[in-house]
């Protein structure tokens, strides 16, 4: 009998601190719908949509560097728009980098130059980030495979599984959120795309 | 393996094909094996207080595993190289009789993340989502039988439940740093169940079916990240298992349960903003055995459960592979 009452005793202290844990938690049990964005100044360095991407230098699955500054104007190999999605290869990244292949960059073949980069911030080496696209069916592929591999392009832009980036030709960043439906990238595509 | 994409010159002219995934959230895929069948002695049911007992206290413990995924085609993926991927969760469970044929329960997981990637290595720790349960019970005696002499013997205890989920755990629109924080799905849901057991000693078979709606909520961040504020509602949820047991009994009239069960899990397309999230919906297959040890009084009962789903094509789309562990304990309260 003392063992079912040291049983409940525990219970009852547990959901007790679970209880308090929770208190910070009011974002989902009471989620807001207001809009808690903070003003950004246009043309500033930053993350976010509205301010200026810092350059970075990235490597590719060749062991090449992608460096963003190349892709915007003025630069060696100019595009009209980069996208980054950051893959860490789960289910709902491949669904998405799927989703892009299949559905976005077909609709605006013959628009523009678009860099469309997935971005490895995960496997850690360029070798590690080949076998994970490769497993993933993304070698060979209109993709360019980037291995972020000390995850400094993720920490720039505050990225997760799942953040989509969108860099107009000027280095502004245009989109800075969860790829969701795909539908503000394509919004944003017809948008800047001649 | 997964198949080659062409590069996407080759995609001209061609049928555009529709992907689809899950929003991914570490937890609560499994449903926790809870102790304690109708009868008292345990099967691989939900939480559910046998029949004329009081109360019932439940304390598990699961390590899931993560073993790669099945992409929106059902072909199973490998994780990357280096990756060792792991999930413990702490279950704590009370089930309480509210009338003669009326009970309530509630559950609340603490769950540890274990994330290690070749070049990233995450620990988190919260609690996840708990849940408030009530079950009508739609027998009035108890229908474990030894023998079958009549009609009478062959009715199952039916159960019919709702199950109300707390989005208390941490989802990706709390304030997080990232995705490996998550414990939680973040929005509230709305089973109805049904639990058909029947046992014909020493013999158990048991069917359960849950459907569920998870509500509508607004989403205004996305991993600590402020963003443009717009409405999110996950797709409506199926969930159907199948078990049968085999009990032996010791001199000590103290009961050994062996439970083979058999589960499906199925969620629609998520809607962001009413329109649909082609990118979402999840299905899953798995397996699992469970081992429960029931005192002569039926008091106390220990449990093992392992839940397999095949690393293979064809068991799952857009969800993990995982295989869970599960120990656990309930105590009964005549």
């Amino acid at each position: 009998m003392s063992y079912a009452k040291t049983l409940q005793q525990l219970l009852a202290l547990s959901l007790l601190v679970f209880g308090l844990g929770a208190c910070d938690l009011k974002d989902d049990l009471l989620p807001s719908s207001s809009d808690q964005r903070g003003a950004v100044t246009t043309g500033s360095t930053g993350n976010m949509p509205g301010q200026i991407a810092a350059d970075f230098t990235i490597k590719d699955l060749n062991g090449n560097d992608f460096i963003l500054s190349d892709h915007l104007t003025g630069g060696s190999n100019p595009a009209d728009v980069v996208v980054l999605y950051f893959t860490m290869w789960c289910p709902i990244c491949l669904s998405h980098s799927d989703h892009i292949y299949t559905n976005v960059m077909p609709q605006f073949l013959g628009r523009g130059t678009v860099v469309y980069g997935l971005v490895d911030y995960v496997s850690g080496s360029v070798s590690a980030t080949y076998a994970a696209a490769q497993a993933n069916g993304y070698v060979g592929s209109s993709y360019s495979i980037l291995a972020d591999v000390d995850q400094a392009v993720l920490n720039q832009f505050n990225g997760a599984m799942g953040i989509t980036i969108v860099i107009d030709s000027d280095g502004t960043i245009l989109m800075n959120e969860d790829y969701r439906t795909g539908d503000t990238l394509v919004q944003i595509l017809d948008q800047q795309l001649p | 393996m997964k198949h080659y994409k062409k590069p996407i010159n080759s995609y001209i002219g061609a049928v555009l094909i529709t992907s689809t995934a899950l929003v991914f959230s570490p937890v609560e895929w499994i449903p926790t094996a809870h102790a304690a069948s109708c009868c008292g002695g345990g099967s691989a049911s939900s939480l559910v207080l046998p029949k004329f007992s009081k109360a019932m206290l439940d304390v598990s413990m699961d390590y899931e595993h993560y073993d790669g995924f099945w992409d929106n085609n059902g072909d199973w993926v490998e994780d990357p190289e280096g990756s060792s991927l792991n999930q413990y969760r702490i279950n704590m469970g009370y089930a309480h009789r509210l009338a003669p044929n009326w009970q309530g329960s509630v559950t609340l997981p603490y769950v540890f993340n274990q994330n290690k990637y070749a070049s990233l290595e995450r620990n988190t720790n919260g609690i996840g989502d708990g849940t408030v349960s009530v079950w009508y019970e739609a027998f009035e005696k108890i229908t474990c039988v030894w023998d079958v002499k009549n009609w009478e013997d062959l009715m199952p205890a039916i159960y019919m439940g709702g199950t109300l989920t707390i989005p208390t755990g941490t989802s990706p629109y709390d304030d997080v740093v990232d995705n490996f924080d998550i414990t939680g799905r973040g929005a509230y849901r709305l089973d109805a169940s049904v639990l058909i057991d029947k046992t014909i000693y020493p013999w158990n078979m048991s069917f359960g079916a849950s459907y569920g709606k998870y509500l509508e909520r607004p989403v205004n961040r996305e991993y600590g990240t402020y963003v443009a504020p717009y409405h999110k509602q996950y797709g409506d949820r199926l969930n159907t298992n199948l078990s049968f047991g085999y009990t032996y009994f010791t001199d000590e009239m103290e009961s050994i349960t062996t439970t083979l069960a058999y589960a499906i899990l199925k969620e629609d397309e998520a809607r962001i903003d009413g329109v649909i999230d082609t990118t979402s919906g999840i299905s899953k297959e798995s397996v699992s055995m469970t081992m429960a040890w029931a005192t002569e009084n039926r008091d106390w009962v220990y449990k093992l459960t392992y839940s397999h789903a095949p690393s293979r094509d064809g068991w799952g789309e857009n969800f993990p592979t995982t295989d869970v562990l599960t120990v656990g304990v309930s105590h009964v309260l005549r």
